[in-house]
């Protein structure tokens, strides 16, 4: 009797065994969908949210805000490296941060400096990641989508097509603020293709225009009046620039891109001491808005692009930059037709630790981020300017680039072999001593107002 | 009157037949152990600590300038799920050895009380002074956010409504757990359950998300992935009832709620049903 009553109790445990386990068989896939991290997207699964210890208990949102109000003390004493691991652990705790995920990114990207203010721009890839992921678990609103393409619009500066690509994704978005749907117009200038901008303007102006007739307050007054000041003022550019004119096939003749300027770039770079560099040269524009791109880098740096690198080469975020390349970008500003710059690269071994064995010395310009009181001459992609040495159309397809590379090798720039007591210099074949100066006719003359009255 | 409500004399409904009668002495179990868990001061410290924390909650606000609901809410739900876990474990463990060690278990027991109606009695008590502690919890934590609503915050009335849903698979969660503790407690001693019984929890919380990261790592073997699968569908899956992302973060949406309720429900009751079935076998046959 006892054992017919325990095998009816065993075979009960057997068949409610199967039943639960048939049960979290079909509800994990559920469970999965909704509630695991990956299912926003291929973000990092090394470690999840959920197996963080907190996570027991709900708190979660609770100590990724306690962290976040740590991570501003640390920021506020200046230990900017101790803010990056907060970062990485409040958006894992929870994703929905995303004041933290944009804060982080501008941190990543911008306040990593050498002694000399000059950015860690091995840290970028990681603060795109951040923003790419920030996007796939916060794609419901703008703002990770428009702080990505800032990125590219403002740190980067350069393949504006991805800055694009971000701000349209953000424009998308039911809650952008109409002020920053601009930005998009402004990337489409940047990127060359004033055409967009201007139909981004027209579309934009039609909208306010309906919504100043509802609601004419104030700040909607303005901005109807900011974009249709944009869409005027750019209409006028694109036709002094002769944008229409080349649309039709004609000639540039008469407008302000023609002729085609030569800016007459040359540069000489001189190791002046160990990981000490001066970089000169000549540049013939007189107006001051002109920077020239200086890049110093391993020869064999991974995912390596002329003038810069791969910036959306990482995957997912990572906590530190690869610490064995070396990685140096600055602007060389331009005033009096010259730049005269000295790097000294010796004071952050960890940011410049010069272990590869060459490094290239690139030099680029690009007039897509030009001024507009410059680009007025040059023109959206460079068709108002030239240079009869270093003008390239290769290594930015579409536009007209300033590209030069040399080359430095390790011992140059470490002094050391047979360059401890000689001064290694490299320079273009057309460089110029500022002595020599150039002749006065060679200066860029920009079209104005003013220039035309005097 | 106190009599009326020992277990002895609540079985004065003996005098019924069969099924009913069967039923009647659980629930009589029951009741008793609904009334002794309301005595007992450390379930109600831990409630009153609980409901502490829920009250002052609010002043968390100033961690983030954005994220006041997200914040206030998944504290209060983590302080509810904390404090029920706690209630949980604590009123179970005891249930058992502290009728043992009184000695009062013979007196029922010399009854016409099987074991099993003992051991589900008592299990059926704990669950409902639970439930009762748990509502409590929730009704004053429904209140801060209505006051905090009515100062701002951006918490609706739809956002209530799921709130209730949360706390709803919180007491099936709890249930679960109770139901852990009390099949250990046919076993073990009420210390070695309770760190046993909470460790059941962390692992049954931790595993899906665990389970998710080898299901999805590409380095993981085949036999790990499988064995994964084997262990994931064994132990008891406390993470099925965290069911709170849709409170705190109001994007995150549940395909399909009232399957999915439905079947966690379900799998909740499957598994606490196991669970009383191996702990009648165990209690069984103990020498008391």
């Amino acid at each position: 009797m006892v054992t017919k009553k325990v095998a009816a109790l065993v075979a009960a445990m057997g068949v409610l065994f199967v039943g639960q386990a048939a049960l979290q068989y079909n509800t994990f896939p559920t469970w999965q969908k909704n509630y695991s991290p990956s299912s926003v997207g291929d973000i990092p699964s090394g470690l999840s949210q959920d197996q963080l210890l907190f996570a027991l208990t709900g708190f979660r949102e609770l100590v990724g805000g306690i962290l976040w109000v740590r991570a501003n003390s640390f920021f506020e004493s200046g230990n900017y490296d101790a803010v990056v691991p907060i970062i990485r652990l409040v958006t894992w705790l929870d994703p929905r941060q995303i004041d933290v995920y944009s804060t982080g990114m501008w941190h990543v990207a911008y306040n990593f400096t050498d002694q000399e203010h000059r950015a860690d721009r091995r840290y970028v890839p990681s603060a795109l990641a951040l923003g790419r992921e920030g996007t796939l678990n916060n794609a419901n609103t703008y703002e990770l989508f428009f702080e990505t393409g800032w990125l590219w619009y403002h740190r980067i500066e350069d393949d504006f097509e991805n800055a694009i690509k971000w701000f349209e994704e953000a424009n998308e978005r039911e809650d952008i603020l109409p002020a920053r749907a601009n930005i998009l117009a402004q990337a489409f200038l940047r990127a060359g293709q004033p055409d967009k901008a201007i139909a981004l303007f027209e579309r934009q102006l039609e909208a306010l225009e309906a919504e100043v007739e509802k609601d004419p307050t104030f700040g909607n007054r303005n901005l109807r009046d900011t974009v249709e000041n944009n869409l005027d003022t750019n209409l006028v550019r694109m036709a002094s620039r002769g944008w229409f004119a080349s649309q039709r096939g004609e000639s540039l003749q008469g407008y302000d891109t023609y002729p085609p300027f030569d800016v007459g770039f040359s540069a000489r770079v001189t190791v002046v001491a160990p990981m000490v560099i001066r970089v000169q040269g000549t540049y013939g524009v007189q107006p001051l808005g002109t920077r020239i791109r200086f890049v110093l880098k391993d020869a064999d740096m991974p995912n390596s692009v002329p003038g810069g690198m791969k910036w959306d080469s990482l995957d997912s975020f990572r906590l530190d930059p690869p610490t064995g390349i070396t990685y140096v970008q600055d602007q060389l500003f331009i005033r009096n037709r010259r730049f005269d710059k000295t790097l000294d690269l010796s004071r952050d071994p960890t940011m410049y630790s010069f272990t590869a064995d060459e490094y290239d010395v690139e030099f680029f310009y690009s007039p897509n981020v030009a001024p507009a009181h410059i680009q007025d001459k040059f023109g959206y992609n460079g068709e108002g300017f030239t240079d009869s040495n270093f003008l390239n159309t290769e290594v930015r397809p579409g536009q007209r680039v300033i590209y030069n590379k040399m080359t430095l090798t390790r011992d140059q720039i470490r002094r050391t072999g047979e360059w401890r007591d000689r001064v290694p210099v490299i320079q273009t074949p057309n460089f110029v001593a500022p002595s020599q100066g150039r002749p006065e006719d060679d200066v860029i003359r920009v079209p104005n107002l003013r220039a035309d009255n005097q | 009157m106190k009599a009326e409500t020992s277990p002895a004399s609540s079985l004065k409904t003996l005098g019924r037949t069969g099924f009913g009668q069967k039923i009647a002495v659980v629930l009589s179990i029951a009741k008793t152990t609904v009334e002794e868990a309301i005595r007992r001061r450390v379930l109600l410290v831990i409630l009153l600590i609980g409901i502490l924390f829920l009250v002052v909650a609010p002043g968390l606000n100033v961690l983030t300038a954005r994220t006041q609901a997200a914040i206030l809410s998944s504290f209060l739900l983590g302080i509810l799920q904390l404090t029920g876990a706690l209630i949980a474990i604590v009123l179970t463990v005891y249930l058992i050895p502290n009728e043992i060690e009184r000695r009062t278990i013979y007196t029922i027991l010399c009854k016409p009380v099987q074991r099993w109606q003992f051991l589900i009695g008592k299990y059926l008590g704990a669950v409902f002074a639970l439930g009762m502690m748990m509502a409590l919890m929730t009704v004053v934590m429904l209140l801060i956010f209505w006051l905090q609503s009515t100062q701002g915050l951006d918490f609706p009335p739809s956002r209530m409504m799921e709130t209730v849903q949360v706390c709803a698979m919180y007491f099936v969660q709890m249930s679960l757990l109770a139901a852990v503790a009390m099949f250990f407690s046919t076993f073990v001693t009420p210390l070695v359950n309770f760190f046993l019984s909470g460790g059941v929890y962390l692992v049954g919380t931790l595993f899906n998300p665990y389970f998710d990261s080898i299901s999805r790592a590409e380095g993981a073997s085949a036999f790990a992935k499988a064995g994964a699968t084997v262990v994931g569908t064994v132990i008891p899956n406390f993470a099925n009832f965290n069911v709170q992302n849709t409170v705190i973060n109001p994007g995150a949406e549940i395909a399909n709620p009232t399957w999915y309720y439905v079947q966690i429900t379900l799998y909740g009751l499957f598994y606490i049903s196991i669970l009383l079935v191996a702990a009648i076998l165990i209690f069984d046959r103990r020498e008391l």
